[in-house]
């Protein structure tokens, strides 16, 4: 029995060794790998305020009244403001977002109101509507130089459209399509079902609860996604790389070239090298996107406090 | 015409506002002028107008019959009438509306010459009054309509047309993705044929020279092995995961687990930025700070250019993908598993260790699939900062290691250097090259749906 006794305490006193040993270790490991997380969200921090910082910086140099409003010479010399590539840019903006808008919403629409109660009802449309959930799912993930490829070959050279506006605001909103649906459908599903409830339980129609109800509530987040759409565009260069053309000229009408500032960016720096004038309108780059982002978290977050009602 | 005769027979009990009745007399005058002018000046040109051609008659007297039929709708408040008399005038403000911004927008950036402040604001506050101007008379009208719109009635057989109609308008949205995705497909497919027929689709996926040269001209057909853009791509994939992956699994698990609100509230707007930053603001970044910087390292042929500067731009791009996706796993993990592990005794570092991404583990497997997809995807900051020599890419010295310091390029890149001037066959091979990225990519994205699926 004594030698048992002693046995257990021998083991105890050995565990309680060893959890000693075990917990130093824990720390140490524990500090290691906390030191590792801060250390990682402190690079990606810190290459944010790098890269934004140095565009920033050397880009407001060149940055003033003539550099907005001037226009590029042109050629290989690089010299000139970047006033034609801010216009085209607002150009294709408003023709993107003006095809891929009504479709996109309109998809998410579908997709979250009539979808549940139409696939009960026949079994093709049933299909359609997997069929098209999948689509967006695809459309999501494909990169965009394929939709730049796909943009050359119908609009550019099938539809004959040539290097245009018209062209790349096709081939763009097929590019922001998917971020509109899938933030309109993240949209209509925060609004509550018995919003629905009451209308149709006042007598209304299906789509007049939508159009009365459901879209004004669902409204903050569905801008969303149209001014990330627009971000989209303007940052987007492979596409209207391939479907744009490149003129530095203003665009006249919706079959003329043009260059966007993204695109402007990309000319610069690989053909002309003049690095300044590229630092000069990343710098208006970035702050566009700054102002965006900045749009963005202002209205989710009134739509956040009208959501959960808080003030 | 079933809703005129009920109408006749028994009139509304509803008065009709005032301006209803402007309204309805102005759109039916205009609708009687629009088609009295277009007949008579079909016959007979007057002063300023000349003589109308059959198209203009044509489209003056339908836009004419429309516009009578709506003037007779207002002027019986029906409620169709005011619908779409709102939603003409909107577009016509909103038509008002662009022109003037587009014009000032021009007149501001046209770009010859500097133009002033002053001048600015000149044309600013003109563009202004023009709008107030031109845009008054329809968006009185919308004001107008939008006092008297409790008169307007709707009938329950116009209710349910309108419903039942625009479930075909919105399907038809719906499916218009799933039509753009086919179109896809059969474009870069049909494009591709040539090339596959050409030169064979096992000639170019394990080719390893890529020289178009001199297109077709007397039958020498450029050779289109696309090892070297494979090899590219896949270094440059692989070296973006090296740096990307651990940076942004440890930001994520940071964000969501350890870190103060405080700081959350720094950091995720930061991601969000990184985000949207133009990728060829990364890819001027990788040209003028990093290329110099890589420039140092004292080996021959080391121009700076190359798959490590590409990599590193690369895990900066797809450092927000993945970590909003890995933070999305993570916190899909349930609140039970690490209450479980911290009651057991367990501390925070070993629940996280030992349950959290344990059972996160897919998402965040999937997260870094999807930052895989990017990466391959991404195209012009890649062409910016790999140097784009079309050779496979080999060690510069004796130590493997600097393969990464020797140039290459990548599929994505190889499209958007070569397209413009293309021709052929070797456009046809751009094509499938295009086709192929369009699979890997379909796949891997398959892949890291099904793995977050499984999550769920």
């Amino acid at each position: 029995v004594n030698q048992v006794e002693t046995d257990t305490i021998i083991k105890q006193k050995n565990s309680s060794i060893f959890m000693e040993n075990n917990l130093k270790s824990r720390h140490a490991v524990e500090k290691i790998g906390y030191s590792f997380l801060w250390l990682a969200g402190f690079i990606t921090v810190a290459l944010l305020v790098w890269i934004v910082g140095y565009v920033m910086v050397q880009g407001l140099k060149v940055v003033n009244l003539e550099f907005l409003t001037t226009r590029p010479a042109g050629g290989v010399s690089g010299e000139g403001g970047i006033s034609t590539t801010i216009v085209t840019t607002l150009y294709l903006v408003l023709l993107t977002i003006g095809i891929a808008a009504p479709l996109g919403i309109g998809a998410a629409i579908y997709l979250v109101e009539y979808a549940g109660e139409m696939e009960r009802e026949s079994k093709i449309i049933a299909f359609l509507i997997k069929l098209a959930r999948m689509g967006v799912e695809t459309l999501s993930g494909v990169p965009s130089i394929i939709f730049g490829l796909f943009g050359f070959a119908l609009f550019v050279s099938a539809m004959k459209l040539k290097f245009s506006l018209l062209s790349a605001g096709l081939s763009g909103a097929a590019l922001v399509l998917p971020v509109i649906i899938r933030t309109s459908e993240e949209a209509l599903l925060t609004v509550p079902m018995s919003y629905r409830e009451g209308s149709l339980g006042l007598g209304a129609t299906k789509w007049q609860t939508t159009w009365n109800v459901v879209i004004p509530a669902a409204l903050p987040g569905i801008v969303t996604g149209i001014v990330l759409s627009v971000g989209r565009i303007i940052a987007e260069t492979a596409i209207f790389w391939v479907t744009l053309g490149g003129s530095y000229r203003l665009p006249t009408s919706l079959l003329s070239s043009g260059r966007t500032m993204a695109l402007h960016v990309y000319s610069l720096a690989s053909e002309t090298r003049a690095f300044d004038k590229a630092m000069g309108t990343a710098a208006i780059l970035i702050i566009t996107i700054v102002l965006l982002n900045l749009i963005i978290n202002f209205i989710s977050r009134k739509f956040n406090e009208r959501t959960t009602g808080k003030q | 015409m079933k809703d005129k005769t009920n109408n006749a027979i028994m009139p509304e009990v509803k008065s009709r506002p005032l301006f209803a009745t402007l309204l309805a007399i102005f759109l039916g005058v205009s609708s009687l002028a629009l088609i009295c002018g277009a007949i008579y000046t079909q016959f007979r040109p007057i002063g300023i107008l000349p003589k109308t051609d059959t198209t203009i008659l044509i489209a003056a007297l339908i836009s004419g019959s429309i516009l009578a039929v709506i003037a007779n709708g207002i002027w019986n408040l029906k409620d169709w009438a005011q619908t779409s008399i709102t939603a003409l005038f909107m577009l016509v403000l909103i038509y008002i509306a662009v022109t003037i911004f587009l014009d000032v927008s021009a007149k501001i950036f046209s770009g010859e010459h500097v133009v002033p402040l002053s001048e600015i604001v000149g044309i600013l506050g003109k563009g202004l009054v023009d709008l107030l101007l031109k845009g008054s008379i329809p968006a009185l009208i919308l004001y107008g309509l939008s006092k008297i719109s409790y008169s307007f009635v709707q009938n329950a057989q116009q209710r349910n047309v309108v419903d039942r109609s625009i479930r075909y308008v919105l399907i038809i949205t719906a499916l218009t993705s799933v039509f753009i995705v086919l179109l896809i497909i059969f474009f870069t497919f049909e494009n591709s044929l040539l090339a596959i027929n050409e030169i064979g689709v096992g000639n170019m996926l394990i080719g390893t020279i890529w020289r178009p040269g001199v297109a077709g001209a007397n039958g020498a057909v450029g050779q289109f092995g696309m090892l070297p853009l494979i090899a590219g791509s896949v270094l440059a994939t692989f070296g973006a995961v090296l740096f990307g992956v651990p940076l942004s699994i440890g930001t994520a698990i940071l964000l969501t687990e350890v870190a103060p609100k405080s700081f959350v509230n720094v950091i995720r707007p930061s991601i969000q930025l990184l985000a949207g930053i133009p990728s060829v603001v990364y890819g001027l970044f990788g040209m003028v700070v990093l290329a110099p910087i890589i420039r140092n390292v004292e080996i021959p042929y080391n121009s700076g250019f190359g798959i490590l500067n590409a990599s590193i731009i690369l895990a900066v791009m797809i450092l927000p993908t993945i970590t909003e996706i890995a933070e999305d796993a993570i916190r899909a993990v349930p609140r039970d598993f690490k209450e479980a592990s911290l009651a057991l005794g367990s501390t925070h570092w070993q629940t996280i260790v030992h349950v959290i991404l344990p059972s996160a583990r897919s998402g965040l497997i999937a997260a870094v699939i999807l930052g895989i997809g990017r990466a391959l995807g991404e195209t012009m900051a890649v062409i910016m900062v790999i140097g784009n020599s079309i050779a496979i890419p080999k060690p510069l010295t004796d130590n493997p290691l600097t393969i990464f310091l020797s140039t290459a390029r990548t599929l994505t890149g190889n499209i958007a250097v070569e397209i413009n001037y293309a021709t052929d066959v070797h456009r046809s091979a751009l094509f499938f090259t295009g086709l192929l990225l369009f699979l890997m990519i379909f796949l891997v994205n398959q892949l890291a749906r099904y793995l977050m699926r499984e999550r769920k």
